[in-house]
């Protein structure tokens, strides 16, 4: 695992390491065959090495450093902070003491808001228990409900912000501040790609857009930028750039590749076959490649009428998230590593105003398509080493705030897992009674991260990278592996 | 309460954790997840638990004045509002340095040492010419020959510069054979602005500069582009390096009323900042904090933010140390005096107390520090000015006069260790902001050294600095090796090859470049028949890359790939479009619009004249939750921390953006306009304009006639497909007279160019 938890220092400038640092999707292994193509391998002063080249190769697919219980993560994340007191933590103090303010013996909670003081808000659905575990779960959800004993529950999750961008940063990379790597980006680091001809980590954005933090939350900080997350869309251009501009077509883009490969070859030639060229080259090609690869990614045409409609595909309110649902089982089915979907648009989730309101909205929109996705990843092989995760930045308080809504809660909420290697139909740890704190088995954000790169068959102790002198982690100096969630 | 007792505990473990590794960034924030502390039973530790109420709000002191106030709105207070701890801090004891930890080269006193003795002299121009080759001379390396005179210009105007030479400049410089052509050259670039726009951006990349404040609402910093405005007039006029070091320290203190000098400390303040965050004091910390990490980073190369939580791992940096130096800002007021932007300013209100943070924990303040200076970069025991408690003033400007001291080891070295690596591709020593223990061994200690020392001497002189590096033997030679270009042409071309000829050189050729040919630096493919300067070039280059592949011994230049910005801009110059336009607030060109949706609405406002679309890449807006696609994708820093070196990553991104934005086919069309322009529809004549333009050379016989090959058989196909002009790219302005097949073909032919290696790298 050497290649994993040591990388050269980036700032020398020796071949081998320059290859560490080329990627992006780029497919290294293709290079020598591409340079053999050319009739460059014949002269003794370049130094090829397929297997080194193999070995070099940023994205290439890694052992992790035990048998893997998944392989490819799908992370749906619910942006804005849904309500785990209304969807998947019932507290039936909450009802009981409705309307009244919570009870001193909590003492001081610190809020985004000032809602500390506010009545108590009982839960604005009702749950009941579902399927043969009786894992329960509100009506907000009736289609996932039917997915009951295939969910884990993490009841107990905590983080440390109240601020939205803070929370989002510590769900995607473990710190509250801006600029660390992200799980998709410490994933693919990790495990590389198994699909040559795209970015190991693609993030699939709310069409609303207005990420809270932006951006940096798929970024790869100080990890290799061939790392990071690359936004994908659905429709005729799902990759920034992916297609020639007006104008020009496949065959004018064919010869000027032509042309662009004679005048590299010689560019390349006389500069002692440098590998950071020829990289170039390759990169060159696996662009071209990309275009015909990508387009065939997000188009679901192929796909049946049934499954199209298993999530729920041309009804008005869940056709744009089933789509993208159904686009991230094409990804990974394709060997795309990690895949992350957004739901909610800048306000997204964050129901300050009125819980049923939004909550209602949001969970028609998501509802059948994530029942779809787990569904139709049973069916196709893919749910055993597919792993399924479900949360916001945080939960949302006990409290009520402008009557019917919710302010921020990141000290107790729920994300659930689902698909490999997870046991399904439990709820693990517990929120307090009114769902403010998490108080059994709490988890951490540090414990999730440790648990999904468990998971994944990566030791979080052991996943690191030298930067500024210290060989840092995504759950930095803490992180348990939850293993009582383990199948 | 059982709950809460293990959670309390889970929380306590977490802490604790932090003691073993490293150093972490506060993640402390984990007390609030933490049941009410007094309620729980408080176990027997010695980890010390604060007792005080753990969401004491924000005084008033520290909530924004409204935005209309005219005057100067003092923002919040860097002064601490929680002194009135009652509990004891916690003792935490600071090592002594040891002769151990003194012992790092870095450390250690500057030498001068002289230059050495070498065996062929005639090779060396100046003193780093003497250090460079003895240590080739020690190794048995042979350093290679200069390169042609249109690389080096090449090379040299984009290093100084960032733009390309002009055809004229090319060709000037290819018929100037008098004895000081070359340092003319460099005389010119470092006079142009355009120098300042250049190396304002490596600058701007230590000072992890942008102009909005991430986080949730990427606020912009409508005033920001005046610290950037300001390193770049600076740079321009040669500010001595002291001077430009101490008045972004302390330009307020120092220059009391100057305008500039206050826009110079924009430098503190210039990294991200979450204005709504809940607790205002934790604002301050991580401000005071990021501060003080980025100041040892960038002025003394030591990674001092290591020190925020505890102890350095591995340099002798105490946490101490740490808010010692931050003490040093403590007083100051953060200021935005319209219209100046987030600058220093020092604080009339008494002096507060500064005290270490527990584990880098806001809430937990410990010990009381003086401020000071890290013990282990202050070998004088130079103090904090005034000694008089009650005086809050003169702390930073006695920080900048202890970083410009010309004999301290660290400043001196990581700045002209800095000027090597963007000329040279990489420092002395390879991790240009950790001269620390961590850090790597800088390749030619003496070099080194005398540069440092150097420097002052030069009267801190940036530009003599720079012109002393560029007129160097080492930096003028070749990238590549010679055999496989110009000795395996034909007997008649080898002297006809632009070899940049010193006066009363050894090569002893008067070669000129052939009138109308122009230069061309483009081998065609080898031959068989290899003259025998071919075959010693070749045992040379074969015996330096296989003792010294990684070039420790700087036996050759280093091919270097064009950042984002100088791609951009190189386009824009080739293009004959590049707006002249001179500072000023960011400008925002046009974004797609699935980029633009990744921000909140209406934080990217397109710039309503057209002209500023083409202005430098350092006027662009540098928001700091969107870097621009073409930037980012070549490695662009995200401005999050101070970056010393970027990235350099070949990604199928990259291409992408090259072959197929917007930004790529505009330049294109322009460019093919401006062949139209200029070399009418003489096919040759386009190419080669085409080719001087992109590559800075004259294509080859071959390279001419496959470009020939191209356009025709281009302009057929297009012609054979029947497209008509609206399903065709065509030159802009478009050319009356001109085949539009052919048109369309020559701007494919442009967009190819800028796709080309070449094009993005220098040799």
């Amino acid at each position: 695992m050497s290649s994993i938890s040591r990388t050269p220092d980036p700032l020398a400038g020796n071949r081998r390491e320059f290859l560490l640092r080329a990627g992006g999707g780029l497919g290294i292994v293709a290079l020598a065959s591409l340079l053999d193509e050319q009739g460059l391998l014949a002269d003794q002063t370049a130094v090829v090495d397929a297997e080194q080249r193999k070995t070099a190769d940023p994205l290439a697919a890694k052992s992790p450093h035990f048998a893997p219980r998944a392989k490819r993560v799908i992370y749906l994340f619910l942006h804005g902070g849904p309500s785990h007191v209304d969807l998947w933590d019932p507290k039936p103090d909450l009802i009981k003491y409705a309307g009244q303010p919570l009870p001193e013996s909590f003492g001081a909670v610190m809020t985004r808001r000032k809602v500390a003081q506010n009545p108590l808000l009982p839960p604005v659905r009702p749950f009941r228990p579902r399927g043969q575990s009786g894992l329960e779960i509100s009506d907000f959800l009736p289609e996932l409900s039917g997915c009951a004993d295939d969910l884990c529950v993490l009841r107990s999750c905590h983080g440390d912000s109240v601020n939205h961008p803070q929370s989002v940063y510590q769900l995607n990379t473990g710190s509250i501040l801006m600029g660390r790597p992200s799980l998709g980006s410490w994933i693919s680091y990790g495990l590389g790609s198994e699909n040559r001809d795209m970015p190991a980590f693609l993030v699939l954005p709310d069409p609303g857009g207005g990420l809270k933090g932006g951006p940096p939350a798929w970024g790869s900080g100080y990890l290799p930028s061939v790392y990071q997350g690359t936004t994908m869309r659905t429709g005729a251009s799902p990759i920034l750039n992916l297609r020639p501009p007006a104008g020009i077509t496949a065959g004018d883009q064919r010869a000027m590749l032509d042309w662009l490969r004679r005048q590299n070859a010689r560019h390349h030639a006389a500069r002692d076959f440098d590998d950071e060229l020829a990289a170039r080259v390759a990169s060159y090609e696996l662009a071209f490649r990309m275009q015909t690869a990508a387009p065939d990614m997000v188009d679901v045409s192929a796909e049946t009428e049934e499954t199209k409609r298993l999530y729920g595909i041309g009804d008005k309110e869940t056709d744009e998230f089933g789509t993208r649902c159904l686009l991230a089982r094409r990804l990974v089915e394709r060997g795309v590593r990690f895949v992350q979907l957004y739901s909610g648009d800048t306000n997204g989730w964050d129901a300050h105003k009125n819980v049923e309101q939004n909550h209602g909205q949001l969970c028609r929109r998501i509802d059948k398509p994530v029942a779809g996705l787990l569904a139709d990843l049973k069916r196709r092989g893919l749910w055993d080493d597919t792993l399924v995760v479900c949360g916001g930045e945080f939960g949302r308080m006990p409290m009520s705030e402008q009557g019917k809504g919710r302010d921020h809660n990141p000290w107790g909420y729920s994300v659930w897992l689902a698909g490999g290697g997870v046991r399904g139909g439990m709820a693990y740890g517990a929120t307090d009674p009114v769902g403010l704190r998490a108080a059994e088995q709490p988890v951490h954000v540090h414990d999730l991260h440790a648990t999904l790169l468990h998971l994944l068959g990566l030791d979080h102790t052991r996943l690191t990278f030298f930067h500024n002198g210290r060989d840092e982690r995504l759950t930095d100096v803490a992180g348990n592996v939850v293993h009582d969630i383990l199948a | 309460m059982m709950m809460a007792g293990i959670s309390f505990i889970a929380a306590l473990i977490r802490v604790m954790a932090c003691r073993t590794v490293g150093w972490a960034w506060p993640t402390a924030a984990s007390w609030w997840a933490m049941p009410t502390l007094q309620a729980s039973t408080r176990p027997a530790s010695s980890v010390s638990i604060p007792t005080t109420p753990l969401s004491s709000p924000p005084t008033l002191l520290h909530i924004f004045a409204p935005h209309f106030f005219a005057i100067p709105l003092l923002v919040f207070h860097l002064v601490l509002v929680s002194s009135a701890r009652a509990d004891e801090p916690p003792a935490i004891e600071e090592a002594p340095l040891t002769a151990a930890d003194r012992d790092h080269w870095a450390f250690q006193p500057l030498a001068r040492p002289a230059p050495p003795a070498v065996k062929n002299a005639s090779w060396v121009r100046t003193p780093i010419d003497s250090f460079i080759l003895a240590g080739l001379e020690h190794e048995n390396l042979a350093p290679q020959p200069p390169a042609d005179r249109a690389t080096l210009l090449r090379r040299a105007t984009i290093d100084l510069t960032g733009l390309p030479p002009d055809p004229a400049d090319i060709n000037a410089f290819l018929a100037d054979r008098s004895p000081d052509a070359w340092e003319r050259v460099i005389d010119r670039l470092l006079a142009s602005p355009a120098y300042g726009e250049r190396w304002a951006q490596h600058w701007l990349d230590l000072a992890r500069f942008a102009e909005s404040d991430g986080f949730e609402f990427d606020k912009v910093r409508p005033d920001a582009w005046r610290y950037r405005d300001w390193v770049i007039e600076a740079l321009n006029a040669d500010l001595p390096y002291d001077e430009f070091v101490q008045l972004q320290i302390a330009g307020d203190e120092l220059l009391p009323g100057d305008r500039q000098a206050a826009a110079a400390t924009g430098f503190l303040l210039a990294g991200p900042d979450m204005p709504d965050i809940n607790s205002q004091d934790e604002r301050r910390h991580n401000l005071l904090n990021e501060m003080t990490a980025a100041v040892g980073s960038v002025f003394l190369g030591l990674q001092i933010g290591c020190a925020q939580c505890h102890d350095h791992k591995y340099d002798p940096i105490s946490q101490f140390d740490f808010y010692r130096l931050r003490a040093v800002f403590e007083t100051a007021e953060y200021f935005q005096p319209q219209p100046l932007g987030r600058v220093m300013h020092e604080s009339a209100s008494p002096v507060s107390t500064s005290r270490l943070m527990v584990r880098g924990d806001f809430r937990r303040p410990g010990p009381k520090v003086s401020p000071g200076f890290p013990r282990i970069a202050n070998p004088w025991n130079d103090s904090v000015a005034p000694p008089a408690e009650e005086d809050s003033s003169g702390r930073r400007a006695a920080l900048a006069r202890f970083l410009t001291r010309a004999d301290h080891p660290l400043a001196t070295r990581v700045i002209v260790n800095r000027l090597w690596q963007h000329h040279f591709g990489r420092g002395l020593v390879t991790t240009p902001s950790d001269l620390g223990v961590m850090g790597s061994w800088p390749a030619q200690p003496p070099l080194l050294d005398w540069l440092a020392t150097e420097l002052p001497r030069q009267g801190w002189s940036l530009k003599r600095m720079h012109r002393l590096l560029v007129t160097s033997t080492v930096y003028q030679q070749s990238s590549r090796p010679d055999f496989l270009s110009v000795s395996s042409r034909s007997g008649t071309r080898e002297s006809s090859d632009n070899k940049f000829l010193f006066p009363g050189e050894r090569l002893g050729e008067g070669a000129s470049a052939q009138p109308g040919e122009g230069p061309s630096a483009q081998p065609d493919p080898p031959n068989n028949h290899e003259s025998p300067s071919a075959s010693l070039s070749r045992r040379n280059w074969t015996t330096a890359s296989a003792a010294d592949p990684d070039n420790q011994h700087w036996w050759r230049m280093n091919r270097r790939r064009l950042d984002g910005e100088t791609i951009r801009d190189l386009m824009l110059a080739a293009s004959d479009n590049l707006s002249p336009r001179r500072g000023g607030p960011g400008v925002m060109p046009p974004l797609p619009d699935e980029v633009a949706a990744t921000l909140l609405k209406g934080q990217w406002k397109i710039s309503l004249d057209e002209e500023d679309h083409r202005r430098r890449s350092i006027y662009l807006m540098a928001r700091r939750n969107l870097r621009y696609p073409l930037f980012e994708a070549f490695d662009r820093p995200d401005a999050l921390l101070s970056c010393p070196q970027r990235d350099r990553s070949t990604t199928a991104p990259q291409a992408l953006i090259l072959l197929n934005s917007d930004f790529a086919l505009q330049q294109a069309r322009r460019l093919a306009g401006y062949l139209y322009a200029r070399a009418g529809n003489d096919q040759d004549a386009q190419i080669t304009l085409c080719y001087l333009r992109v590559l800075s050379r004259s294509p080859t016989a071959k390279e001419l006639a496959d470009a020939r090959e191209f356009l025709t058989a281009g302009a057929q196909r297009l012609q054979a497909e029947n497209r008509s002009p609206d399903e065709l790219a065509l030159p802009e302005p478009r050319s009356a007279d001109a085949d539009f097949c052919q048109s369309a073909a020559l701007v494919q032919f442009c967009l190819a160019m800028f796709n080309a290696n070449e094009f993005v790298y220098v040799d």
